[in-house]
């Protein structure tokens, strides 16, 4: 009996000394803090942030860390939503004691988040394209704003189809509204007529009367900004069962959802700063490295993910310049680095926010995206003109 | 023109969709919310059916039979121990809703899946260049409408299931087994809301969730016909054209409300709603 108590203690003793061993090593570490939305909206795309966080990550390892310490990823479930992100930062930033939040998210989540950051000090980087105009003084953004996504579509429509009159559509939530008040602004600015801006909520899925009214105006071409999956694929099966074959610009339909939607999606213009298919050597190297890691699991980059993997590469250049993972010298020194990745030369030089190239990309019928036009360094515009 | 026809198509697909709901309440006297559930089978059934690479059209009889094999299932193993209890009946087929959205979420994945649509595109009637696929769901929801009132009124089942519907109580006491014709009308009435969801298809996306819009309405249809086909028919068109037409004139994101506005504020004014007495 003794004997046995004897060695249940021995096994305690060393089960504490390995787990304080371990914990040690990992205090050691750099901890990068993903909240992503594992679940709810935004479950389809979060995988392949995940992933491309994990090849930058091990690449990093393998090439010797940050500063000689290893990189390590805290992954934690968002819901997607406002409450489950605070209970995400809360934990990432408070429990797990992360040195960096660089992560997409919905606007919802991320402005749940920020409070949570402002309180922990942590530096944040956002990698999900955006209504924009978030500003806060541990935030920086690497991926696309309306200023910078929305242009090519209309410039393109305007010169090559001669549109002058458009129609909006939209679900009625913040990147919805916020993506298509933008749209207004600049055809009005470039003197086009919107003839009508039309939204339903988020859940809605009969989107009849909204058609009937497009047909009723009859508009030269038409941009949308639904929220992404459902609502995405039931305006656009009902758009083409309808018989609507004017231009029809996507501004929240990504590579992915498209070759999945089939016929339907064929011809749709989107824009955006990432698709696969960008002729670059970097890219490339990418797309290789990301079938070797993960092969049959592989889920398609895209222009949600590729900002992740750039964005943990952004935060090493920044951490090895300010010398140290102090918030305040990553925050100054964050501006100043930059990282040249599938997209291109990556730097947060302005407002907070990345000046991107912009591809326009058009549906073909294989579901794969044609490259139209490019457009360099986009500049994000004022996003932030009182941050210091 | 234009808005005749939305009406039209609208109500028919409300129609379909409320349905299955409409017999599993005249003779359970619950409401099933397990129904989007069952949406959600049918429009797997689809799923299925294309990936099988059949004619887009076998999806009907597909998710029909689907339906009904899990309905029939359900009625064994969840909802007969619970009909002295209908409020816990109730509950259960809320939690059977969930349930069903978790499998196929386990099963299929969360991410929205394609179907493939029996047929596509526009088609040119009374002046208006029309989809051809909401116009064959007015046709269907015609014949889905007059099959149920032929099974319903031309058959022993039917009579009996009226019986039931009636006066449970009396009719056991007249030698009807009122558990069979539950057991038959709730395999029914999944099989109808697998259907349904099979129909939606070519409109819709199929997700884990996509039932759930569509049962609040249904829900609401349901309380205000009463339990008879026609007014159910005739509660589909007043208030899916209601809808049609705040959407159109009004705001979309108040169109979406107004099914279930006018049912409630028809309902404290006119407790029996679309049905006669």
């Amino acid at each position: 009996m003794a004997s046995r108590l004897e060695r249940v203690r021995c096994g305690i003793l060393t089960a504490t000394t390995v787990l304080a061993l371990a914990s040690g090593a990992w205090a050691q570490d750099i901890k990068i803090g993903i909240p992503v939305g594992l679940s709810g909206a935004n479950s389809v795309v979060a995988p392949s942030v995940v992933q491309s966080a994990e090849l930058a990550a091990e690449e990093i390892n393998a090439k010797g860390g940050i500063m000689g310490k290893k990189v390590s990823l805290e992954v934690a479930d968002d819901g997607s939503g406002a409450a489950g992100a605070q209970k995400a930062f809360d934990s990432l930033i408070f429990q797990k004691k992360v040195n960096v939040l660089i992560s997409m998210e919905t606007s919802a989540a991320r402005n749940a988040g920020l409070p949570i950051v402002t309180r922990g000090k942590t530096p944040f980087i956002y990698t999900s394209f955006y209504e924009g105009r978030s500003c806060n003084r541990y935030l920086y953004v690497n991926a696309w704003v309306p200023d910078q996504q929305v242009a090519p579509i209309v410039d393109y429509f305007a010169k090559n189809n001669k549109a002058k009159t458009f129609f909006l559509i939209g679900s009625d939530y913040a990147f919805g509204r916020g993506m298509l008040q933008f749209t207004r602004g600049y055809i009005e600015k470039k003197g086009g007529k919107v003839l009508g801006e039309e939204y339903l909520p988020m859940d809605g899925s009969d989107w009849t009367a909204i058609i009937g009214k497009l047909k009723a105006a009859k508009p030269d071409a038409l941009i949308t900004s639904t929220a992404g999956g459902a609502p995405n694929v039931t305006l656009t099966k009902q758009l083409r069962a309808a018989g609507i074959n004017i231009p029809y610009g996507n501004l929240a339909v990504d590579e992915g959802t498209a070759k999945s939607m089939g016929p339907d999606a064929e011809g749709i213009f989107i824009s955006g700063s990432y698709f696969t298919n960008i002729d670059s050597p970097k890219n490339k190297e990418f797309l290789a490295a990301m079938q070797k890691k993960f092969g049959a699991d592989l889920k398609t980059p895209n222009d949600l993910s590729v900002p992740q993997y750039e964005g943990v590469y952004l935060y090493k250049a920044a951490v090895e310049k300010a010398g140290s993972t102090d918030a305040d010298k990553v925050i100054t020194a964050l501006s100043t680095v930059s990282f040249e990745g599938p997209r291109g030369n990556i730097q947060m030089n302005k407002q907070r926010h990345a000046p991107l190239t912009m591809y326009l990309g058009q549906v073909q019928k294989d579901g794969s995206i044609k490259i139209l036009e490019s457009f360099k360094n986009v500049d994000p515009g004022a996003q932030c003109p009182k941050i210091k | 023109m234009a808005q005749l026809l939305d009406i039209v198509t609208t109500a028919a697909i409300l129609y379909a969709v409320a349905a299955g709901l409409l017999i599993v309440f005249g003779v359970m006297k619950i409401i099933n919310f397990a129904h989007g559930g069952f949406l959600t089978i049918g429009g797997y059934s689809a799923l299925i059916v294309t990936w099988l690479g059949w004619n887009p059209w076998w999806s009907l009889p597909f998710a029909l039979a689907i339906g009904m094999v899990c309905g029939a299932i359900v009625e064994r193993l969840v909802m007969r121990p619970l009909y002295a209890r209908p409020l816990d009946a109730i509950l259960a087929t809320w939690g059977l809703g969930i349930v069903v959205g978790q499998l196929i979420t386990l099963e299929f994945g969360r991410e929205v899946q394609f179907v493939r649509s029996p047929i596509s595109g526009a088609m040119s009637i009374l002046g208006e260049s029309y989809s051809q696929y909401r116009l064959m769901l007015v046709m269907l929801a015609v014949a889905l409408a007059l099959g149920m009132g032929l099974v319903l009124n031309g058959t022993a089942l039917g009579l009996r299931t009226r019986a039931v519907i009636m006066n449970e109580n009396l009719a056991r006491g007249l030698g009807i087994n009122s558990g069979l014709v539950r057991f038959a009308t709730f395999s029914i009435g999944s099989g109808l809301a697998a259907l349904a969801g099979a129909l939606i298809t070519p409109l819709s996306s199929v997700d884990p969730n996509m039932g759930v819009p569509w049962l609040v309405n249904a829900f609401m249809l349901v309380l205000v016909s009463g339990m008879s086909l026609v007014s159910l028919a005739a509660s589909c068109l007043v208030l899916g054209g209601a809808q049609v037409l705040v959407s159109t004139y009004g705001n979309p994101v108040a169109g979406g409300l107004t099914i279930v506005v006018l049912s409630a504020l028809l309902l404290r004014f006119r407790p029996q709603g679309f049905a006669r007495e």
